[in-house]
């Protein structure tokens, strides 16, 4: 009877242990299309709206808890923001005199046309998070049915909050730009030269842009942003100007020039985000139109890097 | 209650507790960060309730847990659930071999709990190809992630004791201390 029990117990934590690998095994060499994450997708598509019902049901709660963490932070935002007040202030006035001209411009090349509600902006609630810390992810409630799609750029009021990883029906997986998948070509804000924005592993208040010419100028305050292009496609998935965080410090290393950057969007409080749905087809729609709406003879050099600079004032603005 | 009874008393409250406690966590538990990182309570859950049913319920609640893990926040599947049924299963060992008693188990077997949990997944992450450095700030993410888990682990240690006790069944040994306890058979005494 003993020796039975043992036995039994064995096999069932081999049997466990077997099936946890092969899923493991078949979901990791599957392609994104494949039957597991199907299953998943599918899942994802049922447990949806209970996700979304719980979450609006349990946010009181959410908010008690969240309400009493930031007591313990609000003196000190609150200095640190009476600063940034004072200095945003100083940079207003600098700023209405250039705004000025650069509306101007805007008027002649048409590139309020570049702005986020061209891309179809999805206005989503997020319905829940991963607690772990190599998956900087978030579930939304708007999916395939409302127009999302995989890789549409996701925003809030602050800036740049991630992309869309998985898409079902009603629901979606958003992945942040903290998550250690991410990466996206940015630039900083007064600059030309671009590098890739990575998480910084296990911090997820800090990012790291990456691969910078060791010339590149850059200071404390800086903000960085989007410059149109990701590392791992050839096409853009990101509006070009997007913001993404401001530089607080310059690490000086062999060849390149890497920067730490604190991510502008708090990813810890996420309500309300923005899915931009035609990021890419808009933007080259909007280029091309842009080209051809130029004078003979110009129009040829906003194909290159020409039209990525003014694609980036634009939407920057 | 007849056997066959408490048993699926016992496998319906355990389902219940694990998909509350799975979607308190992932809706309201992770929104809330303490001292920069998450609250995980789902190794919790799976080390208690080894440590109350045994290794069998523990290693298959864990791979349930872990499967209804991966699927609601599209995680790599079968990572979770390879952890969890580990865990499940030592702490159902642990209590089929040593049944400990002291007030602070819970605690001590969260904390480990939260670390195997925690050293495991970035093992398996590792070795899936994540590209990413070893950095102090990964092991003080760790190491706070096990502090937090150890400070929530006595709450819900009580909760979970208190949803299972009524159906899990009787058990021999408990009883024979028990009886000790009360008849003072436990003095050296007494057994000479």
């Amino acid at each position: 009877m003993y020796d039975k029990t043992v036995r039994r117990r064995r096999a069932v934590l081999v049997l466990l242990v077997v099936l946890s690998l092969l899923l493991l095994t078949a979901y990791f060499g599957e392609a994104p299309g494949g039957r597991l994450h199907a299953v998943q997708r599918g899942f994802l598509t049922v447990v949806s709206p209970i996700q979304d019902g719980a979450n609006k049901a349990l946010k009181p709660v959410r908010d008690l808890f969240g309400g009493i963490g930031d007591t313990f932070h609000a003196k000190s935002q609150r200095n640190q923001l009476l600063k940034q007040v004072g200095k945003l202030r100083r940079e207003l006035v600098a700023d209405q005199g250039e705004k000025r001209t650069y509306r101007q411009l805007l008027g002649i090349y048409h590139l309020d046309q570049l702005g986020v509600n061209n891309y179809h902006p999805v206005t989503a609630t997020v319905v829940a998070k991963s607690p772990n810390i190599w998956y900087s992810t978030v579930t939304i409630d708007k999916g395939e049915a409302a127009g999302v799609h995989v890789n549409d750029p996701v925003i809030n009021g602050e800036g740049l909050v991630g992309k869309v990883a998985q898409v079902a029906s009603d629901g979606a997986q958003v992945e942040l730009i903290t998550d250690s998948r991410m990466g996206v070509s940015a630039r900083i804000g007064t600059g030309t030269a671009t590098g890739i924005i990575r998480p910084k592993v296990g911090n997820p208040n800090d990012l790291l842009l990456e691969y910078l010419p060791a010339n590149t100028p850059a200071v404390a305050g800086e903000y960085v942003v989007t410059s149109g292009t990701v590392s791992s496609h050839d096409d853009s998935l990101y509006p070009p100007g997007l913001p993404i965080g401001q530089v607080t410090s310059v690490n000086e290393e062999s060849a390149y020039r890497s920067v730490n950057v604190r991510p502008m969007a708090n990813l810890h409080n996420l309500d309300v985000v923005q899915v931009l749905t035609s990021s890419r087809g808009g933007r080259a729609a909007s280029l091309a139109g842009l080209a051809a709406s130029l004078p003979a003879g110009q129009g040829a050099g906003t194909g290159g890097s020409g039209g990525e600079q003014l694609a980036s004032t634009g939407a920057g603005g | 209650m007849s056997s066959s009874g408490t048993v699926t008393s016992l496998l319906a409250r355990v389902a219940a507790l694990a998909v509350l406690i799975v979607f308190f966590q992932i809706g309201v538990v992770s929104e809330v960060p303490v001292f920069g990182v998450n609250v995980d309570l789902s190794p919790l859950l799976v080390a208690f309730v080894g440590l109350l049913c045994g290794s069998m319920l523990g290693a298959l609640t864990g791979f349930a847990v872990g499967l209804l893990v991966d699927l609601a926040l599209v995680q790599t599947l079968g990572v979770t659930s390879l952890i969890f049924t580990l865990i499940g299963f030592w702490c159902g060992r642990l209590r089929e071999l040593r049944d400990p008693q002291a007030a602070l188990t819970p605690l001590l077997v969260g904390a480990i709990a939260s670390a195997v949990s925690l050293v495991g997944y970035s093992l398996i992450e590792f070795m899936l190809g994540v590209d990413a450095p070893v950095s102090l700030e990964l092991l003080r993410q760790i190491v706070l992630g096990i502090v937090v888990n150890s400070i929530v682990a006595l709450p819900l240690w009580a909760i979970v004791r208190r949803v299972l006790e009524g159906a899990l069944p009787e058990d021999p040994r408990r009883r024979r201390r028990r009886r000790a306890y009360t008849t003072g058979g436990l003095s050296p005494l007494s057994r000479a």
